[in-house]
């Protein structure tokens, strides 16, 4: 009987850490994967530990995640613990009133906390980065080590550290000699706590962060797009450290046990200990200044604020080498999170947006006039994507990539005939249950408008309404499923028979997966073109027009566009690029013929947030 | 002892810089209309009256059904797994919380992707299944961990002398066990509650953009750009709701 019982407690354990477990066994399967692909192994390799170490981008980022939530689980450890301690000493309204206000960071929402404090940086004038991200991490883990220590120290009997100090102890020692001991576990487990919360932290960090200092969560948030398998190689290395560590406290009792360790710790002097504590923490010390000043070179520098995984890293080595400058280069995830950013206060030289948000910067008196006369290459950009409503005669912004929007189709399950519906394809119940709506309200709508013959730039709320209805209505028949980036990854795979992607995503899909063909409705699509810009508040003109221009040179575009995947602006290279890396992909070269292709244009706050309003109504219906 | 008072003065200072204010901050946003500038400050309850609407009501209310569910079944694995684990000797103990910490030093968004990868193939995205088994799997060590602590520090000598007086196996998991781990359930019970209700990352990704819950309403409202004033009401009237929450069941627990 015990014997079944303790196989079956073994089998649930077992069951239990299997389920904790496969997450991460699958993350090390595809870090051996010779393909981009998170669903498909297709051959065992070595590559992405290679682009592990080459990438300076998820290096710095180790060094970020790991420092911070070394650094803040000290601070707020030890600020955590003399907190508890004296808590448990102080008036009762004070205490509750502390442990009130102490419960408000892990109440709260990761987002209230990191808007709070964001709003709270930006009033005061904090320039963001290392210092600010550390400063909330410390903010949001001290709570925790504070719950965890104070119900132990409660638990203390007080006569304890009062004899020590009867003792002629000095309330330090007191502390440090008797009461720390005493809670041992409890600083543990907050200390613990506080690492687990810091390292794994992505929304605050997000917020408060600044000047090109990311952690690893960032990094692989903006890179959603092309989520690669370089990340699942970290993970990997992050196990593999963590098990060896293991391995070693648990081997380390066992050691301590023999002889010869036993005599080894003998021969070392306290002196020798001491020596060697001071050793360690200068050494700390100096490396966290080496760091510091390292990050502060005399090079002229260029901040450069992009989409996650869209450019081709080399580029930016090779424009660092060429002017003897530093880039600091950082990504966002959209249009919308990038103005959010720009608006807490965090300033960039170049920003990489798209058409309607280069419209609304304009306005808002964000950027500065580009002089084309800096501009050696201009005159290779494509003559269709110059001079647009947006941005008449490109006053401001310079493209970067275009492209469309439409529905990219699996040919073996979708008929030509059917595409003679247009949009209205996206409600053919043949289809249910089996297409992707990309989730975002503004290509939604423009779906919705273009299907129903408007203009997608309406300000009419009757139109908007009605598009409203369309989607609602497209919901209730066709269950689609809302993604965003993953839908990549998805329709490579074959998942669904249609999908609303962008042109430059679709040509990339398409090279991976030769089934699928890419489709734009006569009634009208959305033209796009993201575009550089060059801010206000940039001092260093002259390096930041050399950038542009050096993005037009043909060479880099080529590299640029090979890697992405999206449209080129410069002619010669889309040209090119078209009969060779992406011969016969039509998503590569979108019509340009259509009367009813529109460009987004920036549209009033007022119609702005009711689209907004509406497309949560037509998810959560 | 008294010595030991001062060392509160430190956090007080840094609560009052770092909790406090921001927090004023939201509550400002929360009360007032948006595009106002400090100088011309109008005050409003419109941000409240707009969340009146039935859908985000709607929204309130599956973010809860949700974050009950994944609470009740994290309760349930989570207890079992805790209590079989605190049966072990004190470094098989040690050891085997260590391994249920592991999994959360592995990036968050990571682990999920890997979910998608092994549900896809399966036929089982974007169903609730996926979003609670990527819930469960997120949150059960913060059910464990805690509810191990209570147990592990248990006197055992309890559980012998509820056997001595004639208890069966049921009675003395219910009336002693059970009991006495109470001050861990609820912290655990509260933990998952709270990282679930808030969470917006799993329901996007394994769930589909379809599933919106409070986390994805107010992160749409400062990420994309929408809406901060609205954005700020919803942010406080959820800390609210689960102040409210918390405090019942702590009363609860004093009671029981």
């Amino acid at each position: 009987m015990k014997k079944l019982s303790r196989l079956s407690t073994g089998f649930y354990i077992f069951l239990c850490f299997a389920f904790l477990y496969v997450p991460i066994i699958v993350t090390m399967i595809f870090s051996f994967n010779s393909s981009k692909s998170f669903s498909r192994f297709t051959g065992f390799s070595l590559h992405w530990y290679e682009e592990l170490i080459n990438d300076a981008e998820i290096m710095s980022a180790v060094w970020v995640s790991v420092s911070i939530a070394i650094i803040a689980t000290i601070i707020a450890t030890v600020l955590g613990t003399i907190t508890a301690i004296g808590l448990s000493k102080s008036r009762k309204l004070l205490r509750e009133w502390i442990l009130n206000i102490n419960n408000i960071p892990i109440m709260n929402p990761d987002i209230v906390t990191a808007i709070g404090l964001m709003i709270l940086f930006t009033s005061l004038r904090v320039e963001k980065g290392y210092i600010t991200m550390l400063l909330a991490h410390i903010c949001f883990c001290t709570p925790y080590v504070i719950t965890s220590v104070y119900p132990k120290v409660r638990e203390l009997d007080t006569n304890v550290a009062n004899a020590a100090l009867d003792l002629g102890a000095t309330p330090f020692q007191a502390l440090i000699k008797v009461i720390v001991p005493m809670i041992k576990p409890g600083i543990f487990a907050g200390m613990l706590l506080a690492f687990t919360m810091s390292i794994d932290d992505f929304v605050i960090s997000y917020f408060v962060s600044g000047n090109g200092v990311e952690n690893i969560s960032m990094i692989v948030y903006n890179a959603t797009k092309r989520i690669n398998p370089t990340i699942n190689a970290l993970s990997t290395i992050v196990i593999l450290v963590i098990t060896a560590a293991v391995f070693v406290v648990n081997i380390a009792p066992v050691i301590q046990k023999r002889k010869w360790f036993k005599r080894l710790k003998k021969s070392i002097s306290p002196a020798v200990k001491k020596t060697f504590t001071v050793i360690t923490s200068v050494l700390l010390v100096f490396l966290i200044c080496f760091s510091v000043i390292m990050s502060n070179t005399n090079k002229a520098v260029l901040k450069v604020y992009n989409a996650g995984e869209y450019i081709d890293n080399s580029l930016i080595t090779e424009f660092e080498e060429r002017n003897n400058c530093k880039i600091i280069y950082e990504t966002f995830d959209s249009n919308e999170s990038m103005y959010t950013k720009i608006m807490s206060g965090e300033r960039y030289d170049i920003i990489i947006p798209s058409d309607y948000m280069i419209e609304r910067l304009a306005k808002e008196e964000f950027l500065q006039e580009i002089d084309k006369s800096k501009l050696k290459n201009l005159d290779k950009v494509m003559p269709y994507l110059l001079d647009k409503p947006f941005d008449p005669e490109n006053k401001y912004s310079i493209p970067y990539f275009w492209g469309s929007v439409g529905i990219l189709y699996d040919k073996t399950v979708v008929d030509e005939t059917d595409l003679e519906a247009g949009w209205e394809i996206l409600r053919n119940q043949k289809f249910k249950n089996n297409i992707y709506m990309y989730n975002s309200e503004r290509d939604s709508f423009m779906v919705a408008l273009k299907a129903l013959g408007y203009s997608l730039n309406t300000t009419d709320k009757a139109q908007l309404y009605k598009a409203y209805e369309w989607l609602v209505e497209q919901n209730r028949l066709m269950n689609p499923v809302y993604v965003g980036d993953e839908v990549i990854d998805s329709m490579i795979n074959g998942n669904k028979a249609m999908a609303i992607v962008y042109s430059g995503d679709a040509a990339y899909i398409m090279s991976e997966n030769e089934n699928l063909e890419f489709f734009a409705p006569d009634a009208g699509t959305n033209m796009w073109i993201d575009g550089m810009v060059i801010t206000k508040d940039c001092t260093n003109t002259d390096l930041a027009h050399k950038w542009i221009d050096f993005m037009l040179e043909e060479e880099s575009a080529r590299a640029n566009t090979v890697e992405i995947g999206y449209s080129s602006p410069v002619e010669s290279v889309y040209n090119e690029i078209s009969t060779t890396e992406y011969d016969g992909i039509s998503a590569y070269v979108p019509r340009l013929d259509n009367e009813n292709d529109e460009f987004f244009r920036y549209q009033p706050l007022e119609i702005k947030q009711y689209c907004a309003e509406l497309w949560i109504k037509v998810k959560a219906k | 002892m008294n010595y030991f008072k001062k060392l509160v003065r430190p956090y007080i200072i840094w609560s009052a810089v770092f909790i406090a204010v921001p927090l004023l901050m939201i509550f400002l946003y929360a009360f007032t209309q948006s595009g106002n500038s400090l100088l011309n400050i109008q005050f409003t309850f419109d941000n409240f009256i707009k969340f009146a609407d039935e859908v985000y009501v709607d929204v309130f209310v599956e973010s809860f059904k949700l974050g009950l569910l994944t609470v009740i079944i994290c309760l349930f694995v989570g207890y079992t797994l805790a209590y079989m684990i605190s049966r072990f000797s004190e470094k098989t103990q040690s050891f085997l919380i260590l391994l249920v910490t592991i999994p959360m030093w592995i990036n968050m968004i990571i682990r999920i992707y890997a979910w998608k990868s092994i549900l896809e193939p399966m036929g089982l995205m974007y169903t609730d299944f996926a979003v609670m088994v990527g819930q469960i799997c997120e949150f059960l060590p913060f059910m464990v961990i805690p509810i191990h602590t209570s147990l592990s520090k248990m006197d055992k000598s309890l559980i012998e002398a509820s056997y001595d007086l004639g208890a069966t196996h049921i009675q003395t998991f219910t009336k002693v066990v059970f009991k006495l781990s109470i001050p861990g359930v609820i912290n655990g019970i509260i933990m998952v509650f709270l990282l679930s209700v808030s969470t917006f990352m799993i329901p996007q990704i394994l769930g589909g953009g379809q599933y919106i819950l409070i986390g994805n309403l107010i992160e749409k409202q400062f990420i994309e750009g929408g809406d901060w004033n609205f954005g700020s009401a919803v942010s406080l009237l959820l800390a609210v709701i689960i102040l409210l929450l918390i405090h019942w069941m702590k009363k609860v627990d004093k009671e029981g």
